[in-house]
């Protein structure tokens, strides 16, 4: 029969009539004890070796141990140098005796502690006095360590406990495979077997030469682990930002993208947001210092957006009972929400006029000069999304909300009635947490006020939402802490760890 | 969001339902939109609601809205009034800042403790909302029977000659002046206080008026209202204490200044209606401007006109016309059918107002509708005639009518459908640009990041040894941030290098090599742009390992270049940032738009960097 070279050697050098242990039989073919292994359990399973474990105790000195053995048990060497100091006659002074020994720090209260327990001696009000029977010589202990330390090796009993409690020395436990040939082994030994020849690595001399047909590869330890590799890996913010955009896509958006420091009047004005409302004038706006105002607004759209906020639209509409200001119109501050990306697209300012129908949006930065902590981040990135066309109802408004969310395995969306000064109807959105179960708020949306859009140049409906993809993340990743997933302070080994969004 | 406090007994009380339960209380506010968020110290419900529906301000405005959604109340109830004794008379040299004053007069209230709680929150809300923490409208309720009007002084000590402001206040009828002083002019005993103080002491030193300083501290003179003894009030900042109301009050003078007629006597509306709920009878007080009179609370109701059809397309569902009637009527409405836009028939609740040139520019809506020919006209469409009680500030629009209707129909009970709507969608080409860039770099091992907008002078050039404005790639001047919530966030970054190396910094114990790489926004100001600051996206990488050196990052450069097939040079060019000899411009195409080198060890230093690190940074519109 034909078996790999390192079968052979271990069917060779085993004998049939008693055990060999594995490192014997390292020893004896000069290969690595775990390839004996190895090839012994394979040459088992051919049923040609017997493989028998057993479990051996190993007792080895620690260092401590070690050093006992070199320079004698602390209550050894109290003994002697009290003998030195004559107290096996008079007590003698303890500071004396334990200076002349040698002995330091932790070493005295053990040469201490043990110095009464093995009748050396008595210490009593800072004298020491030595038995002059005792017999340091024939200490069990001492004894015992001098065994082990010369190679020998110590029967389970009493003295083992006691060195093993003093923590002088280590029982380790060990498998000790031993084999031993079984006749079938024997039997084909007899017959003769020959070298299969192993390889470890494919080269193009073996492909090219037709070799490889005649060789046996050698086998590996598949399962052990490998060396870390740190691929590069997209930002698990990015990839639920593009798992978002391709959702959107999906749903016939068409992306926006526009300008982060923008006039008040593209982000609140245009939004038919009073200017003295308290959002406007909160400190968690993030105006500019510099520069301070926008060169140029569209004039007509200025006029209009100001008539609207004034008188309101409509023959029955009425405006705000509240100043407006171009200047403070004109007034740059970091987006507080990309709603300003829709007003934008909307007036035509960006891209010209938009017919409907049509579907918008963004998955853009906003900010908010807010508290940062754990669920709140200076900025963060809006998922913003409008529908315009004719005769929109809230029922659209739903069910459109209700396909976007379901994406992400969020159903039983709830719409709570709510209140924006630019959208009516105005809906929060509740969903369920998918692994929690708890109902979170999860977005805000409505159709907006014809006080919005009429001033834009709009003449039919749209219908809006907008949430945080934070809060998409936090929800599908898991993450607690928001500031792991964004921004310089993020912990490189939890972004190498997040597990891929897809 | 801003949250009211209501006591649940008080509710039930109100609403004549004792059988309701805590749980099913707060399931119906939850209807209305009032969520509950927990139980006061005073075992009260704390009620999170939007801001718009600021009737419901109080345990009455609540208790209204829940017998109209329990079917208890219909249409719209408007509170009778006596006719005004009276007269809030307002002097010329009133504060041209702080114009307008309104007032009511309120008799036969019963206020117990838990009356008086919610008359003093709802104050409070009112303040804190249409108010704007009473820099446009603040509220001052005092006890009438502590005032002293005219007559009553007349009789008693006619002899007070030296009236300082003469008026013209009517004849016989008790009368209060609003006026203006010099900041130290009189003196009075504010609420919380036994001292007489100036109003401008009280600015000073009254913990009230150090609050609210700031609302009065640009005005030459000082708001302040007068009766026959002398000045009990100075709006918007605090009352006398002779007028304090306590639970004993039986008779109540309400007053209101502020910036605008229309929101103040709105704010009194909502009182008026809080305080008639609870038995009280109302009566009319005479305001008079010099060149006008009013007679308040202004309590005539308002009407919109609503397309059936809008309704019907905006909810989605087909609705008979007395349903549409019966949810107007459950949402505390009144509507009316009228065909072809005719004008509804005539026992129109609409009361001519006063005209007044100026004052009434804005407060004078509600006549308009009478007027004007509506979004029907002629066409025989059915249309609603919607009336809106005077109590509510938040319909501004007819869609404000449908909400309500939706909100009566219940919008859960609508089903949803996705719209038959046919579009094309797809990215926005920077954004496909940007998608690509980082893919390139996360195939050439680099970890992707997503670093802040905003950053600190300090890390942005300080820490990277160049100055703003320098000319250096990434050095341009910044956009700063007016009031910055953190010092560390303080301007737009102008490129992405300190960020990357902000991350290394705050990784040291984490494994090496550590490649990092950012396809992300910076900013700098440039007036050529309208907004003044020219936003653009760079294309950032840091590459961090024992070995790293010039020629890794330019290998992983010129892989970019070649991938977006655009010519790449680096000559030779100093940059604070980088080793002298060991940096180079960025050249893609004929244009140079950024830099590649090994960081200086300064640099490293200061990030507490042990390893070198090669760098590069370009403008991502380069490879286009």
């Amino acid at each position: 029969m034909q078996l790999p070279e390192s079968q052979i050697a271990v069917l060779e050098t085993a004998s049939a009539d008693e055990a060999t242990p594995v490192d014997a039989l390292a020893a004896a073919t000069d290969l690595p004890p775990e390839t004996v292994t190895g090839a012994a359990f394979e040459l088992e399973e051919e049923g040609l070796v017997a493989v028998a474990e057993r479990v051996d105790e190993t007792v080895s000195l620690t260092e401590e141990g070690e050093e006992y053995a070199e320079r004698g048990l602390p209550e050894v060497r109290l003994y002697e140098a009290a003998l030195e100091a004559g107290a096996d006659a008079d007590p003698a002074p303890m500071g004396q005796v334990i200076g002349n020994s040698g002995l330091e720090g932790a070493a005295v209260d053990i040469a201490l502690s043990n110095y009464a327990r093995k009748g050396y001696g008595s210490i009593e009000g800072g004298e020491i006095t030595a038995d002059p029977d005792a017999e340091p010589a024939a200490d069990a202990e001492a004894t015992a360590l001098d065994e082990l330390a010369g190679e020998g090796t110590l029967e389970e009993g009493d003295v083992l406990d006691q060195l093993e409690r003093r923590g002088l020395v280590e029982v380790a436990e060990s498998t000790v495979r031993e084999v031993e040939l079984t006749e079938q082994g024997v039997t084909e030994l007899m017959a003769g077997v020959e070298t299969a020849e192993t390889v470890g690595q494919v080269t193009p001399e073996l492909l090219t030469s037709g070799d490889w047909e005649d060789v046996e590869f050698a086998e590996y330890n598949v399962e052990a682990d490998a060396e870390t590799v740190e691929g590069g890996r997209v930002h698990v913010l990015r990839e639920m930002s593009e798992r978002v955009k391709d959702v959107l896509v999906g749903m016939g958006f068409e992306e926006m993208d526009g300008p982060h420091a923008d006039a008040d009047f593209w982000i609140n004005d245009c939004l038919f947001m009073p200017q003295d409302h308290p959002a406007r004038t909160h400190w968690d706006r993030f105006a500019l210092e510099q520069p301070t105002h926008i060169d140029e607004l569209p004039e007509d759209l200025v006029e209009r957006v100001e008539r609207a906020h004034r008188e309101g639209v409509g023959d029955d509409g009425e405006g705000y009972h509240s100043p407006w200001d171009e200047d403070f119109a004109r007034a740059l501050a970091l987006r507080g929400h990309t709603t300003s990306l829709s007003t934008r697209y909307l007036s035509g300012e960006q891209i010209g006029e938009i017919e409907p129908p049509a579907r918008f949006f963004s998955v853009e930065k906003a900010y908010r000069n807010d508290t940062l902590d754990a669920t709140h981040l200076l900025e963060f990135y809006q998922i913003e999304g409008w529908v315009m066309a004719e005769d929109l109802s809230v029922r659209d408004l739903m069910g459109t909300f209700e396909e976007f969310y379901a994406q992400f395995g969020i159903t039983d969306i709830q719409f709570k009635p709510h209140y924006n000064p630019y959208t009516e109807p105005s809906f929060e959105l509740f969903g369920t947490h998918p692994t929690t179960g708890e109902l979170i708020e999860i977005g805000n949306s409505g159709i907006f006020r014809e006080e919005m859009l009429e001033p834009l140049g709009v003449e039919c409906d749209v219908m809006a939402w907008g949430l945080a993809l934070e809060r998409l993340a936090m929800l599908t990743t898991g993450a607690e802490d928001i500031r792991d997933l964004h921004g310089t302070l993020a912990d490189l080994e939890f972004l190498r760890n997040a597990e891929v969004t897809y | 969001m801003p949250t009211v406090d209501i006591d649940p007994d008080e509710l039930r009380e109100l609403t004549g339902h004792e059988e309701k339960s805590d749980e099913e209380l707060q399931e119906d506010l939850f209807g209305l939109g009032l969520e509950f968020e927990g139980w006061t110290d005073d075992d009260a419900f704390e009620l999170e609601f939007a801001p718009d529906r600021l009737d419901r301000l109080s345990v009455e405005g609540v208790a209204r809205s829940m017998r109209y959604q329990y079917g208890d109340s219909r249409g719209v109830h408007v509170p009778s009034t006596n006719g005004a004794d009276w007269t809030i008379e307002v002097d010329d040299s009133v504060p041209d800042e702080r114009p307008y004053v309104t007032g009511a007069v309120i008799r036969d209230v019963d206020l117990d403790e838990d009356g008086l709680d919610s008359l003093i929150q709802l104050q409070e809300k009112l303040h804190a909302t249409m108010g704007r923490k009473r820099a446009k409208g603040a509220i001052g309720i005092h006890d009438l029977t502590m005032l002293k009007g005219r007559d009553a002084l007349r009789a008693s000590e006619n002899a007070s000659g030296d009236e300082p402001r003469a008026s013209a206040a009517t004849e016989g009828n008790p009368t209060i002046r609003y006026v203006g002083v010099e900041p130290d002019e009189d003196r009075f005993v504010p609420l919380d206080s036994d001292a007489e103080l100036t109003p401008a002491e009280v600015l000073e030193e009254h913990q009230t008026g150090r609050e609210y300083a700031d609302l009065v501290s640009g005005y030459e003179r000082y708001p302040a209202i007068y009766d026959d003894i002398g000045l009990f009030s100075f709006p918007p900042v605090i009352n006398g204490r002779r007028t304090e109301v306590s639970t004993d009050s039986r008779d109540l003078f309400v007053e209101m200044t502020g910036t605008d007629q229309w929101t103040i006597d709105k704010m009194l509306n909502i009182v008026c209606y809080a305080l008639a709920a609870r038995g009280a009878t109302l009566e009319d007080v005479r305001v008079e401007y010099p060149d006008g009179e009013l007679v308040r609370p202004d309590l005539s109701t308002k009407t919109k006109r609503v397309a059936h059809d809008r309704i019907e397309t905006l909810l989605g569902i087909d609705l008979d016309p007395d349903d549409v009637i019966d949810l107007a009527e459950r949402s505390g409405l009144d509507a009316t059918r009228i065909e072809d836009g005719a004008t509804a028939n005539n026992e129109s609740t609409i009361t001519p107002l006063e005209e007044r040139d100026g004052l009434e520019e804005r407060g004078g809506a509600e006549g308009s509708s009478e007027s004007n020919a509506n979004d029907a006209a002629s066409t025989g469409e059915l249309v609603y005639e919607v009336t809106i009680p005077p109590y509510r500030v938040d319909v501004l629009h007819p869609l404000d009518v449908i909400d309500d209707l939706g909100r009566a129909y219940g919008f859960n009970d609508l089903e949803p459908r996705y719209p038959e709507v046919g579009t094309v969608g797809g990215r926005h080409e920077r954004s496909r640009l940007e998608r690509a860039a980082r893919t390139q770099l996360v195939g050439l091992g680099f970890e992707d990041l997503l670093n802040f907008h905003m950053i600190d002078e300090a890390q942005n050039y300080e820490r990277l040894d160049v100055e703003p404005g320098e000319d250096a790639y990434g050095a341009g001047e910044p956009a700063t941030i007016k009031e910055p919530y953190s010092e560390d966030y303080t301007m737009l970054r102008t490129w992405t290098l300190p960020s990357l190396l902000q991350v290394l910094e705050n990784n040291t114990h984490r494994a090496y090599p550590q490649h990092l790489s950012e396809v992300g926004f910076a900013a700098e100001l440039d007036d050529r742009e309208n907004t003044g600051v020219a936003e653009g996206r760079h294309v950032g990488a840091v590459l961090a390992d024992h070995e790293a050196g010039y020629e890794d990052a330019k290998a992983r450069l010129q892989a970019l270049a070649r991938d977006f097939d655009v010519d790449l040079e680096t000559p030779a060019a100093d940059h604070p940032s980088f080793i002298p000899g060991r940096a180079a411009d960025v050249v893609l195409d004929g244009e140079n738009v950024g830099v590649v080198g090994e960081v200086h060890p300064k640099v490293l230093v200061e990030h507490d960097l042990e390893v070198p690190v090669a760098a590069f940074e370009f403008d991502l519109e380069a490879l286009r």
